[in-house]
């Protein structure tokens, strides 16, 4: 049934009169993913542009965190748990060292990954004498129930290395300069049943850009879609709500109000970026002392700083930020493949090229010459 | 439980112990009458035809899932094997390798489960083998089996295919794929999804005859992407698969959206992918919505000119490249 819709917006989209070229990003890995597996843009017209952006947390976690969870991982006495697409994601140390949570785990540190916070609970219940770090990289859907859990009583034996990051101020920044970077926004609809679709008003608002709050199945992506390109076609933005069964107005209050008990809100750096105002998450002072980078200190390597950028030759920055489409990177399909990833978009599930690679995008022309 | 209700070590010296397992585990249950465990070696008597030989190793984990165990498994396989190459399963062989330690009652339950398994298909063990690994080395217990099987329909290939032809499955993907991972991972899914696990040869047996049948395979690991892979780069054409049409189980389907898998590259272990002249689809369908286990059987889609590559057709009508398997989702699961 849901397909029988889908193809309905199909044809209202090709019945809009757009103009010659329009550009709409979407900021959620979930989105990308159903673009590309259900073959969206094969049946898009072909001025219309999708756009990958800042949709993958695990991409822009900064180098200098997890080169700090490795060095935990290899000289402290404890286990560091981490969501599990992080475990290959590579620093930028010299080949022969250990670049990755996955070499460090070879090397016989005590790493886990997990699929969610409740493990990291379970094992530090079940093994009170040891140790163990969470090293949680995430945006507001992942921070949300990690705060939750922190909220309801932090086991002794856990401490954190957060690197939370919120959307909405990276989509600033792509807005901030005088020409923008796309005509049309796809909201995320997971973010916005957390955090309430008000987030995303500056957007037509400010920047009179039209936009919408959009589901995950094809068919909820593609009404959002239409929603953008009609209000484009009006010269109405607005911000739609077309998720509104899942993302109600101001969002989750209760998860809210845990996220701001745990967190503070922090001028954050994204990894190959730099740094966004009021872009991350940082544990509140009544959390310090179970802060891993307070903790651990010493094993930071303040010089890792500057040296924050994404791996020689990667462009996975620029794909973040929707300046270039993943197939555009010289490395991509050539020496970056997710069997042996060069950047942490071809590392992440959430990441830009993984996705277009899983969906068997070799080139640029391959999103719109399949069709029979 | 004490020891002697579990594999030892000693169950693999080569003596007493060794002995009473063949006999009273393996023997009474596979042997026929003619089978002498003190041989080294089965006579066979063979008649003047074309025979087909296969031989497969299996290591599943967990080795007893829903829908199914490594013992019918490594029947399953190995039929399925002489089956899709147009082969009538006569005899079979059986290497077993036990970890020291895995108890006997599941032991009997692997092996009463290989020996009906036989049964069904009318295969006969004819040779066998055990070997004992120590504790850590062997996840509970491996197979291996060989087959050999009469050949009926020798043309079989993926070679014979051409643009034109239409593809055809049997039954719903990823059964297997998706009980056995849940099987084994403590994800929080309820679903009661069961492996696929059963002999294709009566589903291989009623369109063997079918003058223009080309090809024939088991999508085993890999899935169906693969044998569509397989066939694009055989046919040195264009294979389109219609995701509309592909059957899948909701529950595979819900646990494939939640984790991000692809249900076209889990692993079947009961079900067959036929290549077909496009006139004669009908009757296979036909043939297959009549035998065990086709019930669900469906064109799926088509061998088309074009550059060796396979395309999903997705089902609101756009399509996307599917690639070759890169990194397996699924470690260990037939
Ligand atoms: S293809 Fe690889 S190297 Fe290029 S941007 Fe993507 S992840 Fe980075």
């Amino acid at each position: 049934m849901s397909d029988a819709k889908a193809r309905e917006w199909i044809e209202a989209i090709h019945q809009l009169d757009l103009p010659s070229r329009v550009r709409v990003m979407n900021v959620c890995g979930g989105h990308e993913r159903t673009l590309s597996m259900a073959g969206i843009r094969s049946v898009l017209p072909k001025n219309v542009e999708i756009i990958p952006g800042p949709g993958c947390p695990v991409c822009v976690c900064p180098e200098e965190d997890l080169y700090l969870a490795i060095q935990i991982a290899l000289h402290r006495d404890a286990t560091v748990m981490t969501f599990g697409d992080m475990l290959r994601v590579p620093t930028n140390v010299p080949k022969r060292e250990v670049r990755t949570l996955e070499q460090a785990r070879a090397a016989g540190a005590r790493v886990v990954p997990i699929a969610s916070p409740s493990e990291v609970w379970d094992a530090a219940m079940a093994n009170p004498s040891e140790r163990f770090v969470f090293f949680a990289a995430g945006f507001e859907t992942t921070m949300a129930p990690v705060a939750a859990r922190i909220a309801e009583g932090l086991p002794e034996n856990v401490d954190l290395l957060i690197s939370g990051r919120r959307t909405w101020p990276a989509v600033a920044t792509l807005l901030a300069g005088d020409r923008a970077a796309f005509d049309g926004l796809i909201a995320p609809g997971h973010v916005a049943a957390v955090m309430g679709p008000e987030e995303w008003l500056f957007v037509p608002e400010t920047h009179g850009i039209p936009s919408a709050v959009s589901g995950f199945r094809p068919d909820q992506l593609l009404s959002a879609l239409y929603s953008v390109l009609r209000q484009l076609v009006e010269k109405t933005p607005v911000l739609e709500n077309c998720y509104a069964h899942a993302v109600p107005a101001g969002g989750n209050a209760q998860a809210r109000r845990l996220l701001d008990t745990v967190f503070e809100i922090v001028d954050a750096p994204w990894r190959g970026i730099g740094t966004l105002p009021e872009s991350g998450y940082g544990l509140r002072p009544a959390y310090a002392a179970r802060d891993a980078r307070v903790l651990h200190a010493d094993l930071a390597d303040e010089s890792r700083k500057r040296m924050g950028e994404m791996p020689a030759g990667c462009g996975c920055a620029d794909v973040v930020l929707g300046r270039i489409y993943p197939t555009e990177c010289a490395l991509y399909g050539t020496t970056c493949v997710p069997r042996s990833p060069v950047g942490p978009c071809m590392v992440s599930d959430e990441g830009a090229c993984r996705i277009w690679w899983a969906g068997g995008i070799r080139s640029p022309e391959d999103l719109r010459t399949l069709h029979a | 439980m004490h020891d002697a209700e579990r594999i030892t070590l000693a169950h693999g010296n080569g003596g007493r112990r060794t002995r009473e397992l063949i006999d009273e585990i393996f023997a009474t249950r596979l042997g026929g009458p003619d089978l002498d465990t003190e041989v080294d070696a089965a006579r066979l008597r063979l008649p003047g035809d074309d025979w087909a030989v296969t031989v497969d190793g299996f290591t599943v984990e967990p080795i007893e899932f829903p829908g199914g165990d490594i013992g019918a498994l490594a029947v399953h396989g190995t039929v399925n094997d002489l089956s899709v190459s147009g082969a009538e399963p006569v005899h079979l062989s059986v290497s077993a390798f036990l970890e020291e330690g895995l108890e006997f009652e599941v032991l009997v339950r692997l092996v009463d489960s290989f020996a009906r398994a036989a049964k069904e298909a009318g295969v006969t063990v004819v040779a066998g083998d055990t070997k004992v690994v120590p504790r850590g080395h062997g996840g509970g217990a491996y197979f291996t089996t060989t087959g050999l099987g009469r050949i009926v329909r020798g043309d079989l290939s993926a070679k014979s295919v051409r643009p034109g032809d239409v593809i055809l499955v049997s039954g719903p993907v990823g059964d297997h794929g998706i009980a056995v991972m849940l099987a084994r991972e403590s994800f929080d899914l309820r679903g009661d999804v069961r492996s696929d696990c059963a002999s294709v040869l009566p589903l291989c047996k009623t369109v063997w005859d079918v003058p223009g049948l080309r090809f024939l395979r088991d999508p085993t690991r890999g899935g169906i992407a693969t044998v569509a892979h397989e066939l694009s780069r055989a046919a040195r054409a264009t294979v389109r698969l219609r995701e509309a049409e592909i059957p899948v189980r909701d529950p595979v389907r819900g646990v494939c959206e939640m984790l991000g898998y692809d249900p076209y590259y889990l692993a079947c272990e009961g079900r067959v992918v036929a290549v077909v002249a496009p006139d004669e689809a009908d009757v296979v369908l036909e043939r297959w919505r009549n035998a065990d286990g086709g019930a669900d059987a469906r064109l799926i889609g088509r061998v088309d000119e074009g550059p060796a590559r396979v395309v999903l057709e997705t089902s609101i009508g756009g399509s996307r490249i599917l690639d070759e398997l890169e990194d397996d989702p699924l470690p260990r699961i037939c």
